[in-house]
């Protein structure tokens, strides 16, 4: 099946990566009554800077404190979207990340991986 | 004022042929270093390392992931003595955060045009924890000639021949592979240097023999032609990573001196086997290069892929296994999915398996290795199959005149230490 990136990107953001390099990913933001969902796709080719995996800790937090996101209610997915390639890296992929949170800095992360459907399910449900 | 610059060892992988080239990235970086320092370089691999010398400052240029933990062992002797350390390179940048832990200081980025305000604080007692440059690259015409003055010369030589000298005409990279960290470290913008000065550099290479280091030269083909196109006067016979397969720009090249390429074998396609055969044609000799262990790799794959390396007739092949270096999407991919069990810097060689691969078990995947370098060298040794494409290079040295005889007083010798002769 063939993904329509535009469903999970909304936007271009723009963060500043490792050592300050210009970085981009595509972002897509749902708040909820009792959670909001932040997913951030990466954007290998176009993307000149840090992937959002190795930044997941910087930038969560950054865009919890830009759109105004309870920390505690935060969905994080990484989403790496379909390269159209015959090689399996770079297939699609969903992965939900949890941070341990203390002062609010956002550490260690966890990550799970999703399928499209749970990604889906989370967005709609 | 003195500079030491250290280049330090690390151990080698089993069972192949080891040659060390003259390292490069140092030499470049110390072209950048101000004229009133005396620099002083050391290759660890080759000379044993002295602690107790007069110098000022140290530098430590490292350039694998397999070397940091040993030039971390370096700066902290150093730093117990009093001196001060620098440290720069390709796996100083992969690896910034943990390095900064034994260093003085730690350059980020590209030397060229930042050493005077280093070497400045430095005097001034102003050294800084860290000189960011990956944001401000610099223009790539004042990249400069490397300072292979420096190299003890005498020390790269194999029984009497001479090992290739190192040169670059590019930096950064537009592609952005899967394990590679190119794009991370010089960006992902292809950045070619101009003609006449990569020409004027080659001319001061006293060695008709040469590895270009470019990640890939195929990514600009008028640039790429007009490189050959120059570099043909210069008689000079030379390796390198991928170049384009389009006809002019192999003819070109094969005018240019081009002696063999690396060719990725990812897959046992007929455009591998036309690749192979095309360069064939135009009198390049190819070594494989094949990364073992990709998910989508399964232990059929693997054997079925090295049967084929022997029906299309490389020159050579270089087994590697998948190392998720630092920065590369295999490491972000490997890391999320909790497939990395080995963090011990030294083992990410290319040789050690240092995650789960998907379809086999990590220590399948490590005998398969194993496999295909016994399996492609079982009727012919890797030093053999070298040894023939050393003497495809001589024949065409000996036509046009640029033959040079081994060295006598060195043909005792490998790398600097005493060898001693087979007796048949």
């Amino acid at each position: 099946m063939e993904t329509n990136v535009s469903n999970y990107q909304d936007q271009i953001y723009h963060f500043n990566g490792l050592w300050d390099v210009p970085s981009i990913c595509g972002l897509k933001i749902i708040k909820k009554k009792d959670n909001a969902i932040i997913i951030a796709t990466d954007l290998f080719d176009e993307n000149p800077g840090t992937s959002i995996t190795e930044w997941n800790t910087k930038l969560a937090k950054e865009l919890c404190d830009k759109y105004e996101i309870d920390y505690n209610q935060l969905i994080f997915i990484e989403h790496t979207p379909d390269k159209k390639t015959k090689l399996s890296f770079n297939q699609e992929s969903f992965f939900k990340v949890d941070f341990d949170i203390e002062d609010d800095k956002f550490e260690n992360p966890q990550w799970q991986e999703l399928t499209k459907e749970e990604v889906d399910n989370l967005i709609t449900e | 004022m003195k500079f030491q610059l250290i280049f330090p060892k690390w151990r080698k992988l089993e069972g192949q042929t080891t040659f060390n080239l003259p390292p490069h990235g140092a030499m470049v970086f110390a072209a950048t270093i101000p004229d009133y320092v005396e620099v002083e370089f050391i290759d660890e691999n080759l000379e044993e390392m002295r602690f107790d010398n007069d110098v000022d400052f140290v530098g430590i240029s490292m350039l694998l992931t397999t070397q940091i933990k040993r030039g971390w062992a370096i700066a902290d002797e150093y730093r117990k003595r009093g001196k001060k350390v620098m440290f720069g390179g390709i796996s100083t940048m992969l690896h910034a955060e943990e390095t900064m832990e034994h260093a003085d200081a730690v350059f980020l980025g590209e030397a060229e045009g930042h050493m005077e305000q280093v070497f400045n604080d430095f005097r001034n007692g102003e050294l800084k924890k860290v000189y960011n440059h990956m944001n401000d690259l610099p223009p790539i015409e004042i990249v400069g000639p490397a300072r292979r003055e420096l190299y003890k010369r005498d020390l790269y030589y194999h029984k009497g021949v001479q090992m290739l000298d190192l040169f670059h005409a590019s930096r950064g990279c537009k592609f952005n592979c899967y394990p590679c960290a190119v794009s991370y470290l010089g960006g992902r913008k292809f950045r070619p240097r101009p003609i006449d000065k990569s020409i004027e550099e080659l001319e001061t290479i006293d060695n008709n023999r040469l590895f270009i280091v470019d990640n890939s030269l195929a990514q600009d083909t008028q640039w790429e032609k007009d490189l050959f196109k120059a570099m043909i006067p210069l008689k000079k016979k030379w390796c390198s990573h991928t170049i384009e397969d389009k006809p002019e720009v192999l003819d070109l090249a094969a005018q240019a001196g081009a002696w063999y390429v690396y060719q990725a074998v990812f897959d046992t396609s007929d455009y591998i086997k036309r690749r192979v055969k095309q360069y064939h044609d135009y009198g390049i000799g190819v070594e494989g290069t094949i990364l073992l262990g990709l998910d989508n790799q399964t232990e059929d794959d693997i054997k079925r892929l090295i049967d084929f390396l022997l029906e299309i007739d490389l020159d050579l092949a270089e087994f590697t296994v998948l190392a998720p270096f630092p920065h590369t999407k295999a490491w972000t991919d490997l890391r999320k999915q909790n497939r990395i069990f080995n963090y011990n810097w030294d083992d990410y060689n290319a040789g050690q398996v240092v995650y789960h691969p998907k379809h086999m078990s990590a220590e399948r995947l490590q005998e398969l290795y194993q496999y295909a370098w016994d399996t492609f060298y079982k009727d012919e040794t890797q030093e053999e199959k070298m040894f023939k494409l050393l003497k495809k290079v001589v024949s065409r040295e000996i036509e046009d005149g640029t033959f040079r005889k081994r060295r006598q007083d060195l043909s005792k010798t490998s790398f600097g230490r005493n060898v001693k002769n087979k007796i048949a």
